[in-house]
């Protein structure tokens, strides 16, 4: 049974909400596997490795018994060569926590389409690969704050859920993600992976906001949402430029020299994100532009 | 410089919003976008880039402002003075003297007009006013730029002094009424001893002069006198006066030439603004025709004959007059004899007397006209001949264009006409009349009247002139009176002129000549240059432009040879300084003679200029960032 039946016939009442996904693509999602690059403590049993020993079928290590501990096992073989008893330990296959934070803030609401949309198919096929898979997969819609969140959840049944969930957020506020991060961790999440989907186009920046995730045990992975037209305006006439957010205003001529300045600042500013993505591992991937996001998102699954 | 349009300089009113255009600021298409943080950012970068760069919108606004100037200065029309705003007329009057010979000054003159008056302003008019010895309107009030240029091309110089002031009356009373910014512009050297009244007029006069002020020394006098003597038949007295027109003495050469060949010449030192005086001797003879040669005297800066210029004024450097020889004056006695009349002619060494009949006229093989004064006493042929002429006592009721009245009686003299120069120191106070018949004609001046009407007048042709005497002088007491002899004497002396001059009257450079001739008759001159200029007779006179070289004009009419000799008669015309003053309500005015300049518009250039702005502007336009 391919993705686009489950979905269908399992969440009837899907459909508004299933135009996030192309059914093709859906298709070729089925078939990948999500990566993480670590390991993380799961709550329940799923497909992937933790760092935790379990009882699973793969050996990973021994430590000296201690009362109380599953007699079934001990390392026999050990103790015969060794004459201590040692328990064969196992690693144990949790699931992943996966969260979405999903940038709402105001500067997601232009563009063509408007970045949120393409923000809001990243988050529903980075959901609906994780569900697939048995993850526990969470939204959390930020923008000066954190909205309401969809909280963790797995199993494919939650696919709807997410997809409506998604389809229900809108744009509004201006970009603080230290808060939302702040916010965020407040809530004591599971270390897990943290898919930042923003166009990270914040006065406050992105730097710190991130390292304090990876400081509690996240892996955040970032999913810059541009428009094409932030990456190269077209050139020719006088503007004043309105900051949806802020609301301030730049007056500019969009003449060579200033087009030529301003590519040299979004260069600088991609260059900064993905240095920082490169320096600490994190996976970096540009959505919109000339880089579709199906594309980007398939390349950040088979990295 | 003047402004034609100066209403357009209101164009500069434009500035005002121009400059609110920069200060207001520019209407921008309005445009959301996610974050302007990159923006800020790059046009930071920009300006830290370009620290002049917030210097582009002043430039902008500074090129545009010299735009709008250029502009509004080009509508303006500036131009050199004299000219004259849109729909306003102006007169030029252009000094004609002698002293606008020099060198360049009457070009200069006609540059300027042909600038002024070939460019008038839209609605405008223009007028020519040449201004020699008599006032002329050479170019009519039109607006006919073509015919006003011609008529500058064609104004040559007089030899005589200009009268300045009733030429810028008289321009000034033509424009009278003309729209405001009318004007009379007065071109000259102001190398006249008057004054020109240049305010109370009816429109403003500019006064140009044209030419600097020159150092000249001139020809002021020359007169041949016979003087023979048993070894010299031919010896001639030339009595040559000069002056110099300059605060610096000066060395010069005198020459007297007959044709080319140099008869007498002397070497004259001459002070600083003096005169000197001196005779030269030389033989003059006849040619080999027989006929009497004419003298030039020349002033060089050497010993010989150069063609250079001597100074600056070429028209006094050289004059010309008859040699004595040519004062022998044939007279022919036509009819019966009048002894006292005789006597008086006898008594004149330079009259050669031939007493002759109707008759024996009619009978000569050669038709040409007597070369002499013909004095006709009793018989009349139909017609006056060509030349001058005097009839005594007319017995038919008709004398050529005169009517003879009946005999009258002891009629008694009530006026005589002093100022005619026929009459010059002839007094009738104590002429007592026996018998006299009065003479009438239109036309005719009256120089002596009776109380049954004029008994003396005198009829002038262009082919000559005649003085009609209405009694027999024998028949009265006049030929005891001195009178007598003085009023033959001055008609002899006229008629001596006249042939003197070849029979074209006097006149000074530059005046056409006036040349008798038939109807029709096509008469060629030679100029002492050479040039060759010709035109027909028309009413009895050919009338020859001329231009304004002293020296002998060669005149041929119907196989006749004739000469008029040409000087420069205005003596004051040596003096090349400018010494004009210009008056207004009787005293000294205020005006200034300025250079003139031409009548260079410039606005083509300033065109030019708000176009180079423009350039640049839009250069800097399309090449500028952000504003």
């Amino acid at each position: 049974m391919n993705a686009v039946a489950t979905v269908s016939s399992e969440e009837p009442g899907v459909e508004p909400s299933s135009s996030l996904l192309a059914p093709d693509f859906l298709r070729r999602l089925e078939r990948l596997k999500l990566l993480a690059r670590r390991r993380f403590r799961g709550a329940a049993s799923g497909s992937r490795r933790a760092r935790a020993k379990g009882s699973s079928a793969e050996f990973a290590d021994h430590r000296p018994y201690s009362p109380g501990d599953d007699t079934r096992r001990i390392d026999w073989n050990a103790y015969a060569r060794l004459g201590e008893l040692v328990m064969r330990l196992y690693v144990a296959e949790q699931d992943l926590a996966v969260t979405l934070l999903l940038d709402r803030s105001a500067s997601l609401g232009v563009g063509t389409p408007p970045k949120i949309q393409v923000a809001k198919r990243v988050a529903a096929a980075l959901g609906y690969l994780g569900l697939s898979q048995g993850e526990r997969v969470g939204v959390v819609p930020f923008a000066d704050g954190v909205a309401r969140p969809l909280e963790p959840g797995r199993g494919r049944g939650r696919v709807g859920k997410l997809l409506r969930y998604l389809d229900q957020v809108d744009v509004d506020g201006t970009t603080d993600l230290g808060r939302a991060v702040d916010s965020f961790l407040a809530r004591r999440p599971r270390p897990g992976l943290v898919c930042v989907l923003s166009d990270l186009l914040d006065p406050g920046g992105f730097k710190r906001p991130l390292d304090r995730l990876i400081s509690e045990g996240h892996e955040p992975a970032i999913f810059h949402i541009l428009d094409a037209e932030e990456l190269e305006p077209t050139p020719g006439g006088d503007f004043a430029l309105i900051d949806v957010e802020r609301g301030t205003r730049v007056e500019v001529s969009l003449d060579r020299h200033a087009l030529a300045a301003y590519r040299a600042r979004v260069s600088a500013f991609l260059a900064d994100v993905e240095g920082y993505a490169r320096a600490r591992g994190l996976s970096y991937v540009r959505v919109g532009g000339d880089v579709d996001f199906e594309d980007a998102l398939l390349t950040y699954l088979r990295s | 410089m003047r402004l034609l349009a100066p209403v357009s300089l209101a164009w500069l009113g434009l500035v005002v919003p121009l400059v609110l255009l920069y200060v207001l600021r520019r209407r921008r298409e309005e445009r959301s976008v996610g974050s302007t943080l990159l923006w800020e950012a790059a046009l930071r970068d920009l300006r830290a880039e370009r620290p002049w760069r917030r210097l582009i919108p002043y430039l902008s606004l500074l090129l545009q402002i010299l735009v709008l100037l250029a502009a509004a200065f080009a509508l303006a029309r500036p131009a050199g003075l004299g000219a004259a705003p849109s729909g306003a007329q102006v007169a030029v009057v252009i000094d004609r003297s002698a002293s606008m010979a020099t060198r360049t000054r009457l070009e200069r003159a006609q540059e300027v007009a042909r600038g002024l008056l070939g460019a008038l302003p839209p609605g405008g008019r223009g007028m020519l006013v040449g201004a020699g010895r008599d006032a002329l309107v050479e170019g009519a009030l039109s607006s006919d730029q073509v015919a006003l240029v011609r008529a500058v091309n064609a104004l040559r110089v007089e030899g005589g002094r200009a009268d300045l002031d009733a030429a810028v009356a008289l321009a000034a009373e033509r424009l009278a009424g003309a729209p405001s910014g009318s004007r009379v512009l007065l071109l000259t050297d102001g190398a006249e001893a008057g004054s020109v009244t240049v305010e109370g007029l009816a429109v403003p006069v500019e006064v140009r002069r044209v030419g600097a002020p020159a150092d000249n020394t001139g020809l002021v006098a020359l007169d041949v006198r016979a003087d023979p003597s048993p070894g010299h038949p031919d010896r001639a007295s030339l009595f040559v006066r000069l002056r110099r027109a300059a605060e610096t003495p000066r060395e010069v050469f005198v020459l007297a030439s007959v044709g080319d060949a140099l008869v007498a010449s002397r070497r004259v030192e001459l002070p600083a603004r003096g005169e000197r005086s001196l005779t030269l001797e030389a033989d003059l003879p006849p040619d080999a025709s027989g006929r009497a040669p004419f003298v030039s005297v020349r002033l060089t800066a050497a010993g010989g004959a150069t063609a250079e210029p001597f100074d600056a004024q070429p028209l006094d450097d050289l004059r010309v007059a008859p040699s004595p020889g040519l004062r022998r004056l044939p007279v022919f006695l036509v009819g019966r004899r009048m002894p006292s009349v005789e006597r008086v002619l006898r008594s004149d060494a330079d009259v050669e007397l031939f007493e002759t009949t109707l008759a024996r006229l009619a009978e000569r093989e050669d038709d040409s006209p007597l070369d002499g004064l013909v004095i006709y006493a009793g018989e009349l042929p139909a017609e006056a001949p060509p030349g001058d002429s005097i009839v005594v006592a007319p017995e038919q009721p008709s004398a050529f264009e005169l009517q003879v009245g009946a005999e009258a009686r002891g009629p008694r003299i009530v006026s005589w006409n002093e100022d005619d120069p026929r009459m010059r120191f002839v007094s009738m106070a104590d002429v007592h009349l026996g018998m006299a018949r009065p003479l009438r004609a239109p036309g005719a001046r009256t120089l002596v009247e009776t109380d049954v009407g004029p008994v003396v007048v005198a009829y002038e042709r262009p082919s000559g002139e005649t003085t009609f005497i209405g009694f027999d002088p024998a028949r009265s007491d006049w030929p005891t009176q001195p009178s007598f002899v003085v009023f033959f004497r001055d008609l002899l002396e006229r008629a001596r002129m006249r042939r003197a001059r070849g029979g074209v009257p006097a006149g000074g450079l530059g005046v056409p000549l006036s040349v008798p001739a038939p109807e029709g008759q096509e008469v060629t001159v030679t100029t002492p240059a050479g040039e060759s200029l010709s035109a027909r007779s028309r009413g009895g006179v050919a009338l020859v432009s001329i231009g304004s070289e002293p020296g002998v004009y060669r005149v041929e009419a119907g196989g006749r040879s004739l000469a008029a000799l040409r000087n420069l008669d205005a003596l004051g015309e040596v003096d090349l300084q400018s010494r004009i003053s210009l008056t207004g309500d009787g005293e000294a005015s205020a005006h200034r003679i300025e250079r003139a300049e031409d009548h260079r518009e410039s606005w083509p250039w300033l065109a030019l200029l708000g176009l180079v702005f423009v350039v640049l502007e839009a250069g800097w336009a399309t090449r500028r960032g952000a504003a």
